[in-house]
């Protein structure tokens, strides 16, 4: 990957990220605000952006959306490491549950 | 008597009726809008076409304590702390929208919606008169529903330490442990098949279906041996 094409990358996903978030807000915004894990602060402003200023926010070189798992627990659960007894879906409904009780991050 | 206003009403009635469609029993209606009884009545016929159960609701806090519910109780109510804190509903509204949340996500994973919207909303009225509260676990730090003195500091939830017995069920959509090639395997794998079609899913059943088209060689190569 060159630097040209990671940007081009980033812009990409930058722009379905906010486009995804945009139409979930719209839709039902409370429900965005736990899918999204962002605050109400955070969501108003994505509401009323414009195409024209999605493009500009979208292109830059960092990411716009954060990684939402930075806990062992609920990452090993994920990838079910070190648990070998309990099975997939189990595991899955465990780290929802987790996910679910963080509202920190949001506020 | 006060005036009612027309657009209260609608208000009101377009909540009865995602209530309704979520299943939700009449005397949630009753507590939760200003309509009266025959109005509830009929809308209720009108939007589900049938007349609504009778009998008294389930009203132990016993049944969210057992292992499967208080797992889905757990999920739940997590969802609704978490719209509790960052949006400013109605709590009825909270209810709603956590439901349905929470419905999204046990379907997505194949599982039995297994907590009814009614159960749902007795659940956060037994949480408020402080029946039932969340506890965190002293392992994964989850929170879970537990009766109220719960002693924090040893608690361990039902998923890190399932009691003895627990997930052994074969019944579809059912939360279950351990790895699926058990001897149950088949009717999971299968179960997984009707309920979503994901293209990982239709993987994993094609490869089952290869793990299930062996015996079944071995029984016919078995019959012609003994032939």
């Amino acid at each position: 990957m060159n630097a040209e094409h990671i940007l081009s990358e980033i812009r990409e996903a930058n722009l379905s990220y906010l486009m995804l978030a945009q139409s979930l807000i719209r839709t039902d915004r409370d429900q965005a605000l736990y899918r999204l894990g962002i605050s109400e602060d955070s969501a108003a402003m994505i509401d009323m952006l414009t195409p024209a200023q999605m493009m500009k926010i979208a292109s830059g070189n960092t990411l716009l959306c954060r990684f939402r798992m930075d806990d062992d627990m609920v990452w090993s659960l994920l990838t079910n490491h070190g648990k070998a007894a309990a099975n997939d879906t189990t595991s899955r409904l465990h780290a929802s549950i987790l996910m679910a009780g963080r509202h920190r991050e949001a506020a | 008597m006060r005036t009612k206003s027309i657009l209260t009403e609608a208000k009101q009635i377009e909540r009865a009726v995602t209530l309704i469609n979520l299943g939700a029993r009449l005397q949630v209606l009753e507590s939760e809008t200003d309509l009266s009884y025959e109005r509830l009545l009929r809308l209720y016929k009108e939007v589900a076409g049938k007349s609504p159960s009778k009998g008294q609701l389930p009203f132990s806090t016993d049944w969210f304590m057992t292992w499967q519910p208080n797992i889905h109780a757990s999920l739940f109510l997590n969802i609704h702390e978490y719209l509790n804190k960052v949006a400013e509903l109605d709590e009825i509204d909270t209810i709603i929208k956590a439901y349905q949340l929470y419905q999204e996500q046990t379907t997505a994973q194949g599982l039995e919606v297994l907590l009814s919207v009614t159960r749902a909303w007795r659940l956060v009225k037994f949480v408020d008169n402080g029946m039932l509260t969340l506890t965190a676990c002293s392992r994964c730090g989850g929170h879970f529903v537990t009766h109220p003195h719960e002693i924090a500091k040893h608690y361990v939830c039902g998923l890190c330490q399932p009691p003895a017995r627990a997930g052994k069920g074969a019944g579809v959509g059912a939360i279950t442990l351990g790895s699926s090639r058990t001897s149950s395997g088949k009717a999971s794998v299968f179960g997984d098949l009707d309920s979503n079609l994901e293209p990982c899913d239709l993987l994993a059943a094609t490869g089952a279906e290869a793990l299930v088209g062996q015996p079944k060689k071995n029984s016919s190569s078995l019959l012609a041996s003994r032939r």
